[in-house]
């Protein structure tokens, strides 16, 4: 009995694993068809996107399972509890990544412009997805209270990336439309880093008990 | 085991005393009914004969009280048609009529007869014996007696206690004797089995034992030194290897692993997923489609590396059992790659320009756009631009002589001041033409080389001493040995090299001045063809360059 319990959390473990890499592969994607806005790079991004639900009604249901079936508690508790908080951030993180896939079609202007600071706030938040994953694997508490630091630099940067976008506007008038757009892409951004930091608290309370 | 030694020898305890006891009730009852056969036959002579000779004998046999304790003999005197006529306990005259009764048929039959017939008192009968007398009167003896089960009654209470000693005592010795054959049993001392001093039934047991220890002992050295060869061939690999069950677990994985993946020891670990390892894309991927049965190669890059990723199922009888998974680096070769894929798009690209020039001057002519007198001006140019395209060719020769090291030259001793002085008259010309000072100084300086690749060498360094040059500049060749390393030394005053290109100025077409490389010549191999040189004669070439200043190229033997 404890056997299969054990197996299924080890399964539960993977299963997680598996869908913070999808994150990591989603936003990544996101990026590139920030980069090169094509339909067929946005595609990748919805099909990833699509299996991140599908693995979260997947986790869910394992968990489910868990809960009503091995009447777990303490540590095992709180590691299926947090789970089923993670993946609904992980979700968010497909859903985010695919609108800014979406939003990429009606960009006239190159979104990863090296003039605004929209591929920096890319890499930081694939860092912090990347950085709250691993705190995960490898349950490192440091890990994960750099990740709930790093939100500083995503805001920082999308504070600059605003003040960049206002200053093309004024600037630019007929860019208004497009600079709006890149504002919500950096939005995007900036809540996925938000996620990366629920998924990092929720590594923390796990593996302590304590919820930031 | 003991508990079941002590019941089983108790059961037997118990069967055995019942079964005696009752054995003995059997035979005791049959014993007492002969002795009461026999006595009763003794007895009915007297009775009969007293009968005969005295007709108040029966009288007398009332009064003295027959028959009327348990286990007295009862006497019954009865007619030939059946009535009583006298009993010694009842009233004859009540009694019914005793015809039909079996002794009584016997005995008017045969002259004696007898029965045994269930008292109204329980477990009790009576011993009924009958003789025909000589007046055709039939006398009968009835004795009361036990049946076999009150026999056997009697003996409880004693079957009882008994039973209660022999159980306490059996009990009490089976305990001990289980103990006896098991404490050595449970203080066996596995690992020397024969050292145990123990009863002699044990010791085929023991030998047994011995043997085993034997053979896991040697199994187990064996299976060591085979993990051992194992991981000495695995962790030597340059390779990561990675071994994972069906459930994508890890099961074995070698040092190169960790460190090609870049994880720290604390965070892949056996039993765990191989995903703790890696989970890029790729990675998932291939483990997956290997756990599915599929094998997979491709080149993913992970970091800033890029590895051939080789993930191959591990098949059983009942499908795939798990996978291997084996990480090559193959960053360099990618680079060289990368490298040579530029090289012959490079290549192509230098043939070419001189090529067309050709063609259109060529084209020119033999349409008669020329006229006859620019027909030596045009032949000319064609000269030059075929004289570029051999100069390519010759090095492009050279450099991959260099790279292919397919020729076998003779190393001999060389002077370089004297190879130096050589170039130095071949480059004359055009130094003057430019107004540049050109001048070798220092001492002699022998080394040990290829004649041919050294002056190609020096050759390559002082022509582009020249070319990149102001007009009035100068040139300094110096050859000589320092700390017993010969060395020579080509410095000029002239444009220098920009920071950037420092590094790039020894790959193969590489121009720091792209837009003047045609005004001033030159193949882009020069330096490549010095560092190749230089790697053939394994020596250093140091290169010190201040944009404006002047570069300074010391190659140090």
């Amino acid at each position: 009995m404890r056997n299969r319990f054990d197996e299924q959390l080890e399964r539960l473990n993977v299963e997680l694993i598996r869908m913070g890499a999808l994150c990591e592969d989603v936003i990544s994607q996101a990026a590139k068809a920030l980069e090169t806005p094509t339909d067929e790079f946005r595609q990748i991004v919805y099909d990833t996107d699509h299996e991140i639900d599908r693995k979260e009604r997947e986790i869910e249901s394992l968990c489910m399972r868990l809960l009503l079936q091995q009447q777990p508690v303490a540590s095992d508790l709180r590691l299926i509890s947090s789970a089923l908080k993670m993946i609904s951030d992980m979700e968010r993180i497909g859903d985010q990544a695919a609108d800014i896939a979406e939003m990429t079609a009606y960009l006239k202007d190159n979104g990863m412009d090296s003039q605004l600071h929209i591929a920096e706030m890319a890499r930081a938040t694939i860092q912090m997805v990347t950085g709250s994953v691993d705190s995960f694997v490898r349950r490192d508490l440091e890990l994960a209270r750099k990740v709930q630091a790093d939100d500083d630099v995503v805001d920082a940067l999308f504070n600059r990336v605003k003040k960049e976008l206002v200053e093309r506007i004024a600037s630019d008038r007929s860019s208004g439309e497009d600079c709006i757009d890149l504002m919500m892409i950096a939005k995007y951004f900036e809540r996925i880093g938000d996620h990366a930091v629920n998924i990092a608290e929720w590594v923390e309370f796990a593996a302590t008990g304590q919820h930031s | 085991m003991k508990k079941k030694i002590i019941w089983s020898m108790s059961m037997i305890a118990l069967v055995s005393i019942v079964f005696s006891m009752v054995l003995s009730g059997v035979v005791s009852y049959y014993d007492s009914l002969e002795i009461i056969k026999n006595s009763t036959m003794a007895e009915s002579q007297y009775i009969q004969s007293g009968i005969e000779k005295n007709d108040d004998y029966l009288d007398s046999i009332r009064s003295v009280g027959y028959g009327t304790s348990t286990q007295s003999v009862r006497v019954t005197l009865i007619e030939a048609d059946g009535t009583v006529s006298f009993d010694s306990v009842a009233d004859a005259a009540e009694m019914e009529n005793h015809a039909d009764r079996p002794e009584v048929i016997d005995a008017h039959a045969t002259g004696t007869g007898e029965s045994i017939r269930e008292s109204e008192t329980v477990n009790m009968q009576s011993y009924n014996y009958a003789v025909l007398m000589a007046d055709g009167r039939v006398l009968r003896l009835s004795v009361g007696m036990k049946t076999v089960f009150g026999s056997i009654e009697r003996m409880v209470p004693w079957m009882v206690l008994c039973s209660i000693v022999v159980l306490l005592f059996a009990v009490v010795l089976s305990t001990y004797r289980t103990k006896q054959i098991v404490k050595p049993i449970n203080n066996i001392d596995l690992d020397h089995p024969m050292e145990n001093d123990v009863y002699d039934e044990l010791a085929p047991l023991f030998l047994r034992i011995e043997r085993q220890n034997e053979t896991i002992q040697e199994k187990m050295e064996e299976l060591n030194r085979k993990q051992n060869e194992f991981t000495a061939i695995t962790e030597n690999m340059q390779e990561g290897f990675i071994v994972v069950d069906s459930k994508g677990d890890v099961l074995s994985y070698n040092t190169s692993a960790v460190r090609l993946l870049g994880i720290d020891r604390g965070a892949g670990q056996r039993h765990a997923s191989v995903l703790t390892f890696n989970r890029s894309h790729d990675f998932r991927d291939a483990v997956d489609l290997a756990l599915s049965g599929t094998a997979t190669e491709r080149v993913t890059r992970i970091g800033a590396h890029s590895y051939n990723l080789i993930a191959n199922p591990v098949l059983g009888e009942a499908g795939v059992r798990g996978a291997v998974i084996v990480l090559l680096d193959v960053t360099e070769k990618e680079e060289s790659e990368r490298m040579r894929r530029e090289f012959t798009a490079n290549v192509s690209h230098e043939l070419k320009t001189p090529l067309t020039s050709i063609s259109g001057y060529a084209e020119i002519i033999r349409n008669g756009l020329v006229r006859s007198e620019d027909i030596p001006r045009f032949a000319g140019n064609i000269y030059t631009e075929t004289q570029r395209l051999i100069t390519l060719v010759e090095d492009i020769i050279k450099l991959s002589q260099l790279d292919e090291r397919a020729v076998e030259l003779e190393r001999t001793r060389v002077d370089l001041q004297g190879i130096a002085r050589d170039v130095a008259e071949r480059l004359r010309a055009t130094a003057e033409k430019n107004r540049i000072r050109l001048q070798v100084t220092g001492e002699a300086a022998e080394v040990t080389g290829v004649p041919r690749i050294l002056d190609e060498m020096i050759f390559n360094l002082v022509d582009n001493a020249v070319k990149y040059n102001r007009t009035g500049g100068k040139v300094d060749i110096t050859t000589g040995v320092r700390d017993g390393h010969a060395f020579v030394e080509v410095a000029d005053d002239g444009i220098g090299i920009p920071e950037q290109d420092r590094e790039h100025v020894f790959e193969r077409f590489y121009r720091v001045d792209k837009s003047r490389s045609k005004q001033i010549g030159g193949t882009g191999l020069g330096l490549s063809i010095v560092k190749h040189g230089a790697a053939f004669h394994n020596v250093h070439v140091a290169l010190q360059s201040r944009e404006g200043v002047g570069t300074t190229v010391r190659i140090t033997f």
